[in-house]
């Protein structure tokens, strides 16, 4: 009933989703740093166009649907937006013009670019996460944890079976609920209803594990590989993009430093 | 465990360990080192042989729960173990579903490999069997042999415990049918729902434009496969999701719109999974949970026809039950409250010969007050027994079996 987002095979088939994800997570690491220095609208403008051109170009993800995945954040940012441009501490030092009058509020220019680089920096965030989200499937992630990052097997496989059981904890809880209202009670929020999911939670994962072990997952000898994830030409241009994007921003700071 | 038996279990979903078909198919195979050459060989093989050939990059989650059973099948033969040990594999599945399972493991059989079959509603399996272990309660086993044999040495120990049989047994043992509850003529209609619709976020509806009737003293059996839609038309008819489309009258208001309280007087839910609906720790506040002083005596007589009497089982935790005692539990937290309008979503999952005779006693008694009800089952002897309307519902629409 409540599907995880899926992804489509013309993504995975893709450049980026070629690509190993750990390469995807070291490029959205690297972006991530700059953004985090880097309280300037330049940098974020560079990489949100380019992990914009990258979604669509290397990703095939079509328009619609990066603009939908995208499209929530954009009401975070603005919210960031306007906060920081009234609040911004900018509008407190007298030399700074003013830029409009809010009744008791002065807003300058000032506060006005601390607010849109920070608006901007959340957009770049969310583009960062949403490139590596539509073109990432948890198996590859868990596969290259394993095989390239050689994180212990039983850990990835875990967190692959946790990682499934998320949305049936939503089904679970959307019953429980309405158990309640069908019993007479108000059915919006209960304590008792964590616990009764913590019980189904746990079972459910016993079973599971059960499952598993059946299949030899508690025998210890090392797994042979069904799936492969290996370097290949996908990572170098992924990587160079990534890097080339990265240094256009770097070199926009610079400029914005240095006028 | 693991390797030389492959083990299936009850519950479809969650045996499912991976996101895609043949990942989980492979899943064992690698945990046994399997050269990938041999794995990308066997993997389609294995899935040919439960009847998936071509799922292979499904997503496991989009599928069938008899889908979803063969392919824990698949993951249990593929690595080429002998022996087979599968525990009420088609519990949870529809007949079409279940047959096309037992199907599968006919052919695994015939083609050498040993399937031990642990099942309580043996009618379907009894055919497939070479031989027969009974077990009594207390583990112990009571007879062994051939269908034929345990029939002739233990055929009156089998009907005394309850053991469904095959109809051919059943009237080889001389057992007296169910008496099917009478229901009277449909009186006054308790809910109709006019054109209703409903769908899930990002999905086709699960309920299609449906118009439905039942009235008061009336039953009506809903059929159809997993992921019909019977599970969701039967919560719109109680209030507890609200239509897309159309609407739903309960006794002329709208039910989603009721206040809870009102809402349980008038209607109850029997959810099919029973764990999911339990909220108390002991099952003595499970069945009062929500009920006013007055109603509160009616406890211990209920629990009592249902084969959970309260001395024995008050304070006990629902989740320690086995799974008929669960489902009898749930019931109970539904009926206690002697709503007008009935609907039950599989209520005789788990139950044996003599508590469904219980639970059908149960229904003709709210029947026979002038209770409309409503079940959803894959129980074909239910819906014999039940009688009246007999509806099916596939993608969301309904239509009315001849």
């Amino acid at each position: 009933m409540i599907v995880a987002p899926q992804i489509g095979d013309r993504q995975l088939a893709s450049l980026l989703g070629r690509a190993s994800p750990l390469t995807k997570l070291a490029i959205g690491l690297a972006w991530l740093g700059l953004l985090l220095v880097a309280v300037d609208s330049r940098p974020a403008l560079v990489l949100i166009a380019a992990s914009t051109a990258g979604c669509l170009g290397l990703g095939g993800i079509p328009l619609r649907r990066f603009a939908r995945a995208w499209a929530p954040f954009l009401v975070a940012a603005l919210g960031v937006l306007v906060v920081n441009t009234i609040l911004g501490a900018a509008n407190l030092d007298a030399a700074n013009p003013t830029l409009l009058r809010l009744g008791p509020l002065r807003v300058t220019g000032a506060a006005l670019a601390v607010g849109m680089a920070l608006g901007l920096r959340v957009l770049a965030v969310a583009a960062v996460g949403v490139a590596f989200a539509l073109t990432t499937e948890a198996t590859r992630l868990a596969d290259a944890l394993v095989q390239q990052a050689h994180l212990p097997e039983r850990f990835a496989a875990g967190a692959l079976a946790a990682q499934q059981a998320v949305p049936r904890l939503a089904l679970d809880l959307a019953t429980l609920r309405q158990a309640r209202r069908v019993r007479g009670l108000r059915g919006d929020w209960h304590p008792r209803l964590l616990l009764s999911l913590l019980i189904l939670a746990v079972r459910r994962a016993g079973r599971v594990a059960l499952a598993m072990d059946a299949r030899g997952f508690a025998s210890g000898a090392p797994p042979s590989r069904y799936r492969i994830v290996s370097w290949g030409r996908a990572d170098l241009v992924v990587g160079a993009a990534g890097l080339g994007a990265l240094g256009l921003a770097a070199l926009s700071l610079l400029i914005s430093w240095t006028r | 465990m693991g390797g030389p038996v492959g083990v299936v279990f009850q519950r479809p979903g969650d045996q499912v360990v991976m996101e895609r078909v043949e990942d989980d198919v492979a899943f064992g195979l690698e945990r046994l080192g399997l050269a990938r050459e041999e794995m990308l060989r066997a993997v389609p093989v294995a899935l040919a042989t439960v009847g998936l050939a071509g799922f292979e990059r499904r997503r496991s989650a989009t599928l069938s729960g008899g889908e979803q059973q063969r392919l824990a099948l698949a993951g249990a033969i593929a690595p080429g173990a002998p022996v087979l040990v599968l525990d009420e594999p088609t519990a949870n599945l529809d007949p079409d579903g279940a047959r096309a399972f037992l199907e599968r493991l006919a052919a695994l059989r015939a083609a050498g490999t040993t399937v031990i079959l642990v099942e309580h509603r043996v009618e379907l399996a009894w055919a497939l069997a070479d031989r027969i272990l009974v077990l009594g309660p207390d583990g112990q086993p009571v007879a062994q042999g051939t269908p034929r044999d345990v029939v002739a040495s233990a055929g009156g120990t089998l009907v005394a415990a309850g053991i469904w049989l095959p109809p051919e047994i059943d009237s080889l043992l001389g057992v007296v049918p169910v008496v099917p509850p009478v229901g009277g003529p449909a009186g006054r209609p308790v809910v109709t729902a006019d054109r209703v619709s409903y769908a899930y976020a990002d999905a086709r509806p699960a309920v299609d434009h449906v118009d439905l009737e039942v009235g008061s003293g009336e039953r009506v059996t809903l059929v159809g496969p997993n992921g019909g839609g019977k599970s969701t038309l039967g919560r719109l008819l109680v209030g507890l999701l609200r239509p897309s489309a159309g609407q739903v009258r309960l006794g002329g208001d709208r039910p989603d719109r009721l206040a809870a309280a009102d809402l349980a007087r008038r209607a109850g839910y029997l959810f099919q999974d029973p764990e999911q609906q339990f909220l108390a720790g002991t099952v003595l506040d499970e069945v009062l949970l929500g009920l006013r002083r007055d109603e509160r005596p009616r406890a211990a007589p209920l629990m009592a026809s249902l084969g959970l009497p309260l001395d024995r089982f008050a304070t006990r935790s629902p989740y320690d039950l086995s799974g008929g005692e669960q489902r009898r539990l749930s019931l109970a937290c539904v009926l206690i409250r002697r709503p007008g309008l009935l609907v039950l979503d599989e209520p005789t999952y788990g139950q044996d010969r003599t508590t469904y005779r219980g639970l059908l006693g149960a229904l003709q008694e709210h029947l026979d007050a002038g209770a409309a009800v409503l079940v959803a089952t894959h129980d074909e002897r239910l819906t014999r027994d039940l009688g009246g309307r007999c509806l099916r519902m596939t993608n969301g629409v309904v239509e009315a079996v001849a």
